[in-house]
This record gives C-alpha cells, structure tokens and sequence, in this order.
C-alpha cells in the first residue's frame, strides 16, 4: 500500500548550514494495516509523516502509494493532526462537509453524509457549533470525520491525541479502533506514547534520535478487537511496552 | 447582563464625545473665544438639522461618501489580493515588498498635484488619493495575516481535493480574516480623513468643499457643520464595519 524507500530529508537552517532531519528510512505498510511510529521529540516523526502526505517534498528517497509516486497531496491519504487544524470560520458541519464539497459531491450529498459521519463520533446535536466552543476531544473528533469524509484510503495521525487529557484520550483510541476495525484504513499513526503504540498497531517502528532512523520494527501479536481494561492485565501486553520502553531508552545508536 | 454590559460599552463610547461637546461649550460660553469665531454647539447642531434637509447638502454628502467607497472598495481589493498574491508567490513577493517599502512611508499629499493634472479635478483624482492612502495598511495587515496562517490549515484542505490558488483564497485569506479586517479599519478610518482633506485642497463639492468655502466668507456655523457631518459619517461606518467584523468573525477565538 505505502511504500518508503530510502527516504532521506534535510532541511536547511537559518543560519545556513543544512540539518538532517531523517535518514534512510525504508519502509513499506500493507493495506488495512496499523502502524505507530514512535521515537523521541524531534526525530522527525512528523516529517515522515508530511512527505507521505505530500506536503513535504523528500530530500531523497521516494513514497510510492499503490505504485504511484507520490507528489504533492492527494484525498488518498487523509492528515490528522495534533493541533486539529479545523477551519474556524466553519461551523462543525462546514468542516465535514468541506472535503466532500472539494471533491464534487453535490450538497445536499455532502450534507447527509457529513450528518452520518458526526453522528457516528458522537457529535450530533453540534452540527452548528464553532470549533471554538468545543472541548478538545471534540475538536478532534470533528477533525477525524472531517478527513474521514472524502474517503481516504490511509490516514496520517500526526499524535492526534497529544493534546487530549488521559481519560479522553483512552476514549478515543477505543473509537478510532472500532472504526479502523469497521472500515480497515491502513494507518501511519505517529505517537511518543508507547502505550498507545502498542495498544493500537500491527507494529510498531521506532526511530532513533535525531537524525532520524530505523531503529527496530516490532509486530504487536494482540488478538483483535482490543480492550483495554484486558490489555492492561495481558502479560504479553505488558512485554511488549516494557521491550519497547526500554528499546527506546536505550542510548547506543543504530548504525547505518 | 449582557444588556447591561452592552448598555455601559455605549456609555463610554459616548462619554468623551459628550465631554468634547460640554467642553466646546463652556468655552463658547465662557467669551474665552468670540461667538463669530467659535460658534456654540447649540447654533451647529440645528444648523447641521437644518441642512440635512437640504437638497444641496445633501448632494454634497452623498458626493463625500460615493468618493469614500469607491476609494476604499478599490484599496480593499487592491490591497487584500496583493496581500494575499504575495503570501501564495514568491515571485509576486518580490515585487510587492520593495515597491511597498519605498512607496508606504510616502505622503501620498505630495502626489495629489499630478493625480490632478492625470485624472482631472473630478471624482477619479480624489478617490485615486484615497485608495494611495488606504491601500497599504490593508496590504501590509493582509500579507502578514496570511503568511501567519498555519501550513495545516492548507494541507488539510489540499489532501481534501484543493488546488494551491483556490486554497490561497478559500483557506488562507479566510484564516487571516481576523488580521485582513484589522487592516481594512484602519484603511477606513483614513479613507474618511483622506476624502475630506482632497476636497478641502481642491474641489467644488463634497463636505470638504463646503467647509473650505464656508471658511473663505467667514461663516463659521457653516464650517462646523461639514466637520460634524464628517465625524458623524466616521462613527456611523466604523461602528457599521464592527458590527460587520463581529459577524464575519464570529467562528474565531475571542479578541478585541
Ligand atoms: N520546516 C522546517 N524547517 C527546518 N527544520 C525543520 C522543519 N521542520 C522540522 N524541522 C526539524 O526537523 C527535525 C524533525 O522535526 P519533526 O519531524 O517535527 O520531529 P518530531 O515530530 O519527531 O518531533 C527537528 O530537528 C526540527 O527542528
Ligand atoms: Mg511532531
């Protein structure tokens, strides 16, 4: 489905030296698969994420999504990110609407199935609120629906959750399962929580330090589907955090 | 509460203008200033009634206001396309922010001789003043609202099925509202004081025209009327253009 091959990027810096941000990361996903991307803060987690999507270009290396190199944007693959990013002069319907109407569908179309999509993460009854008067949970509900809407076959989540307090967020990694179960995207989910990693992939990639690279690729055998009140008393749950943890802070760098 | 929070706001708004009136007349009052010269706010303001049924005055008003708009509608969209051209293209930003650079700190008075000669003394030279004038702090606030826009907002929209210039339009000039709008006030307030003042240098209608030649025959309740008319004009706009702003802003997060 996504294919990463060698991708490296360095960005240039404004005191004019070149810094790399990612190293050689190869990498391919399957269709329908779950996969977390953990590493440190600034080891261009992010990064990876933006060239998939488009939005950066690579230094070197090449995304290629069924085959096809990718570009610039595409509503293949959806963004979700951190910040949210809804349009605040939209109300909670404008911003699901809106990528239905970019790509064509007449409004009354765009509106039904926008409808469908805010009742399906338990948002009716906010149809015409503004962002602004949502909680942060919410916030990002809007914003999954809103990517959710133009169909895309990968979604890119950037920590969509970074922002939320512990209890939402426990709650919103159970919505996005039940709907990645009910529709299999493939996932490129990027994290620092190893918890959340585990708890919600196939497998896990981690990155080493900046500049970013492959430092091991774990596959998170868990039956599915997943709860976590079960997850948390599962030894081989517990295995996997503690292996990965501990992967994580370990200092010695892979070499390339 | 919100009635009584609305109703002190219009208290204070009111408050320094009723000062400047009670001011006004207490001096007049006091003979610190002959009659003849500083006539008492009493004499103006039933002479500003009286006029307003005037055919005459009228006219000129309506003159003073349609130079007004038309000099501020062509700043507004000069202004807030160059803006946001600028912030889409590098190529259009690098002709824009020099010529801004020499021509901004400009008075743009000193050009008014050659608008005449160019335009002639009709309508064209004064409306051409007051887009000079007006135009660059609609430009400056558009481009620099819009190039604050966060990449997200445009990712979001460009994975959805956006193409670059439609999203420089429909996302970042949107986002930027809250700044755009900022600058189109202040290019509004100095459309009022531009209009006057190109008229009050050369003109045979309009307020300023009616204040200079009431000035010139020594008819001093006569030139206060234009100015108060003026004034009255400035408030009733701004307050038009606020109640505008809230509205269109109503999605975004609260500011002053
Ligand atoms: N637009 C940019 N210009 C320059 N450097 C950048 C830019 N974006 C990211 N970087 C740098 O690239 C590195 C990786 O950033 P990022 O992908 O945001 O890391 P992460 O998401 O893992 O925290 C950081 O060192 C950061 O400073
Ligand atoms: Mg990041």
């Amino acid at each position: 489905m996504i294919s990463i091959e060698r991708l490296s990027k360095a960005f240039d810096t404004a005191r004019g030296t070149s810094h790399l941000a990612l190293s050689d990361i190869s990498l391919d996903v399957a269709g329908g698969e779950f996969v977390s991307i953990l590493g440190p803060s600034g080891c261009g987690k992010s990064t990876l994420l933006y060239i998939v999507g488009g939005f950066v270009p690579p230094s070197s290396g090449a995304v290629r999504v069924q085959g096809a190199a990718v570009t610039g944007p595409g509503p293949d693959r959806g963004p979700v990110f951190q910040e949210f990013a809804l349009f605040p002069w939209k109300t909670v319907l404008g911003n699901v609407m809106y990528g239905l109407l970019e790509q064509g569908a007449p409004k009354k179309i765009a509106e039904d199935r926008a409808r469908a999509l805010i009742e399906m993460v338990h948002l009716k009854g906010y149809e015409n609120f503004y962002p602004k008067e949502l909680s942060g949970g919410m916030k990002q509900r809007v914003a999954i629906a809103r990517t959710l809407a133009y169909g895309p076959s990968i979604l890119l989540m950037d920590e969509p959750f970074g922002a939320l307090d512990a209890h939402t967020r426990t709650g919103m990694q159970h919505e996005l399962l039940e709907i990645w179960e009910r529709d299999r995207k493939t996932v490129l989910f990027v994290t620092h929580s190893v918890e959340e990693a585990v708890f919600l992939s196939d497998r896990v990639v981690v990155l080493t330090r900046s500049p970013g690279r492959i430092k091991e690729i774990s596959r998170i055998d868990l039956p599915r589907p997943r709860r976590r009140a079960e997850l948390l008393v599962d030894r081989r749950y517990q295995d996997y955090v503690v292996a990965i943890e501990k992967l994580m802070d370990d200092p010695a760098e892979v070499r390339a | 509460m919100t009635f009584t929070r609305r109703a002190s706001e219009i208290a204070i708004g009111i408050l320094p203008i009723a000062l400047v009136i009670a001011l006004w007349h207490a001096i007049a009052a006091s003979g610190i200033a002959p009659a003849v010269l500083l006539p008492p706010p009493g004499a103006v303001f039933a002479r500003l009634i009286e006029q307003a049924g005037s055919r005459q005055f009228l006219d000129n008003a309506a003159v003073t206001l349609y130079r007004l708009f038309a000099g501020f509608s062509i700043a507004v969209v000069v202004g807030v396309t160059l803006g946001v051209a600028a912030t889409g293209s590098k190529a259009v930003e690098g002709i824009v922010k020099p010529l801004v650079r020499v021509l901004a700190p400009l008075p743009k008075v000193a050009l008014y001789p050659a608008m005449i000669l160019m335009l002639g003394f009709d309508d064209a030279s004064k409306i051409a003043l007051v887009v000079a004038d007006a135009v660059f702090p609609i430009l400056l606030a558009t481009y620099q609202g819009t190039s604050a826009v966060d990449n997200k907002l445009v990712w979001s929209a460009r994975a959805a099925g956006c193409t670059p210039r439609r999203a420089l339009f429909t996302v970042v000039l949107m986002a930027a509202l809250p700044s755009v709008l900022t600058g189109c006030r202040i290019g509004l307030i100095i459309s009022c004081i531009v209009v006057f003042l190109a008229e009050m240098i050369t003109s045979t209608d309009g307020l300023g025209y009616l204040l200079v030649r009431a000035g010139r025959n020594f008819e001093t309740v006569d030139m206060f009327v234009p100015l108060i008319s003026i004034s009255i004009l400035g408030l009733t706009l701004n307050a038009a253009f606020n109640a505008l702003r809230k509205w269109l802003l109503r999605g975004f997060a609260e500011e002053s």
